[in-house]
């Protein structure tokens, strides 16, 4: 659909070029994958990148138009990109007379405790399958791995039941539980190729200087091992912030919700209200937007530092 | 299953640095168990979580139930249903689905990396924009991208004319793989880009100097050397459409007219909004089935071509 792409595309084009200050910095630290460009190639380059940029931005761009209309302009026709009154009007109900800060306080501690709780659980199984030979540990790992092709819809309903048994529906624990488990296969993969990647040298050389190998490996290993750690809270973040089936399926408490359960709670109620709904998603989308924003950089060069051995 | 053991490779004990249970038996037994015993976290929550919940769901499968309860065993007869015409109208679906979808993103997410990796102004200002999408969540996705798409009051409204894509079956189902293709991409570029910086940018120089157009070079020396992540990529992607329901339940129900029902979809309606649990854990059951038959093809493969 490149027609419905040009509008939004040039207007990013004007946006880039107002914030030159960030890019000589990243350009000069880079390698250069090939030589010098010729100008009709780097027009290419630009001209592909702009369009990219165009089709990421087009559905967000109107959802932060449409939230900053009054009700009564959005769904006017003519439709109008940049809204002829601004108003902060629905971000002001979304803030102050919904759910929806109670819902990012309760994603917040999910996230955050499911990305410990992964951590702690996939490290040592990682460490192990990185520097460790013993019988049976391929079909150990594959096994591990295997899980994720488990569809979370198939074991949905089972889960349920073992959930209402065990007494733990309707708590964050439930959730904690299972988003770490569903986790825990990716992030052992990812890490295994990072702690490949450091050389077992660095622990044989704290061992001489009389560490325990536990103390080595929390000493020496995990510190080089950051960047990995650090995609891997990434990935494992975002997964939950954005699940939707889990947490709708694990709580009934509409004070337990998460964002995306209280997000489609607002549709259902609210349904034709676009103006908030969009406001809302807005609110949920700046916290995921500004820390893309920090650790961009960080994913991309945590997870090619954990591939080159993978 | 059966690759299982065709992976395991029986290794002798490699002596410490050992993994060190703090609680004192004796080295021996140290070497032998401490290994295995870090994996023991993982292995427990994995099989409470999934392994076990699976055979269950298993043994729903063959079962009459009636409002959540499993009435009597009735063998294969949900999966005659599942298998029969309208369940095979649900996997063409899939299968287009999930074709399409990985036809769309892999060279897209693939050639935006490229672009990506190139040493240009704004660089890192375009990798943040154009990853963005990989933050925003299934709900919103589909959220955005309905009222982007609505006939009514959609901005796109002259370009689609009437009543808007998603009124149409192929429409919706054109407007269901573009927006999880605009979910998912950003996947693949982030994997392509973390590949695409550890080829040696003097591998690609010299196959320059001997000769090599940048296509050649591109085809002949960089998309080999990253072939293992671009598999890991499909892997992870088929496996992400095959199981997608969110995104599907939100941006079109499933509809109109059953356009765009896909099994994942049909596993959780069946199970969630008419309680038909025995015949939703066929649904589920074959869809693990199709999980398994992808995902063991793709490792076949990567192991194959690695140790040759």
């Amino acid at each position: 659909m490149p027609d419905t792409l040009t509008g939004p595309a040039t207007s990013t084009g004007a946006r880039t070029s107002g914030s030159p200050a960030a890019a000589p910095r990243d350009a000069a630290r880079r390698s250069p994958a090939t030589g010098r460009l010729s100008r009709a190639r780097r027009a290419g380059i630009y001209l592909g990148l702009l369009a990219a940029s165009g089709f990421a931005v087009l559905p967000l761009l109107w959802g932060l138009s449409t939230s900053l209309k009054p009700e009564s302009t959005v769904l006017a026709t003519p439709v109008r990109w940049i809204p002829e009154h601004l108003t902060l009007e629905n971000y002001e109900a979304v803030l102050f007379h919904s759910q929806i800060p109670l819902n990012l306080l309760n994603s917040v501690i999910v996230s955050v405790v499911t990305v410990l709780v992964t951590l702690v659980i996939a490290v040592p199984a990682a460490y192990s399958a990185a520097r460790y030979r013993f019988r049976g540990k391929a079909g150990l790992l594959f096994f591990i791995l295997m899980t994720s092709m488990v569809p979370g819809i198939a074991v949905l309903v089972p889960l349920y039941y073992l959930a209402v048994k065990l007494g733990v529906y309707d708590t964050y624990v439930v959730m904690i539980v299972i988003y770490s488990a569903w986790q825990v296969p990716t992030i052992v993969w990812i890490l295994r190729g990072f702690f490949e990647s450091i050389p077992v040298e660095i622990e044989e050389a704290g061992r001489v200087d009389g560490m325990s190998a536990a103390g080595a490996f929390l000493r020496l290993v995990l510190p080089l091992a950051k960047p990995g750690l650090g995609a891997a809270a990434i990935i494992t973040f975002v997964y939950v912030w954005n699940d939707y089936l889990i947490a709708s399926t694990f709580v009934s408490d509409p004070d337990l919700r998460l964002i995306s359960v209280g997000l489609y709670t607002y549709l259902t109620q609210y349904g034709t209200v676009w103006g908030q709904l969009t406001a809302a998603v807005m609110v949920t989308l700046l916290p995921m937007i500004i820390a893309f924003v920090l650790f961009e950089r960080r994913l991309v060069a945590g997870l090619s530092a954990g591939a080159s051995k993978g | 299953m059966s690759a299982a053991s065709t992976v395991v490779q029986a290794g002798p004990e490699q002596p410490p640095p050992a993994a060190a249970p703090r609680d004192g038996r004796g080295p021996a037994r140290r070497r032998r168990f401490g290994p295995v015993a870090l994996y023991l976290p993982a292995l427990v929550l994995v099989a409470l979580v999934s392994v076990f919940p699976i055979g269950y769901a298993l043994r729903l499968s063959v079962y009459r139930t009636r409002a959540l309860r499993t009435v009597e065993f009735i063998g294969w007869d949900n999966f005659a249903t599942v298998l029969g015409p309208a369940g095979w109208a649900d996997i063409a679906r899939t299968f287009v689905y999930v074709a399409v979808s990985l036809l769309l993103a892999v060279p897209l997410g693939l050639g935006l990396a490229v672009l990506l990796n190139k040493q240009i102004r704004f660089v890192r200002l375009f990798r943040v924009v154009i990853l963005l999408p990989w933050v925003v969540s299934q709900t919103v996705a589909a959220l955005l991208w309905k009222w982007l798409l609505n006939g009514q009051y959609g901005p796109l409204h002259g370009v689609f004319g009437g009543e808007g894509p998603l009124a149409s079956t192929w429409g919706s189902m054109a407007s269901l793989i573009v927006v999880n293709v605009w979910l998912s991409y950003p996947l693949a570029t982030i994997l392509c880009l973390a590949a695409l910086q550890t080829v040696p940018a003097e591998q690609i120089e010299a196959s320059r100097v001997d000769g090599c157009t940048p296509r050649q070079s591109f085809f002949l020396v960089v998309v080999p050397a990253i072939r293992s992540t671009l598999l890991i990529l499909v892997i992870m992607l088929t496996l992400l459409y095959f199981n997608m329901v969110t995104l599907v339940y939100t941006l079109t129900g499933g509809g109109p007219f059953s356009g765009t029902q896909v099994l994942s979809l049909n596993a959780f309606l069946q199970s969630f909004q008419f309680f038909k649990i025995g015949i939703g854990a066929a649904y589920s059951v074959v869809l693990f089935v199709l999980n398994i038959v992808f995902g063991v093809a793709y490792i076949r493969v990567l192991k194959g071509k690695n140790d040759a």
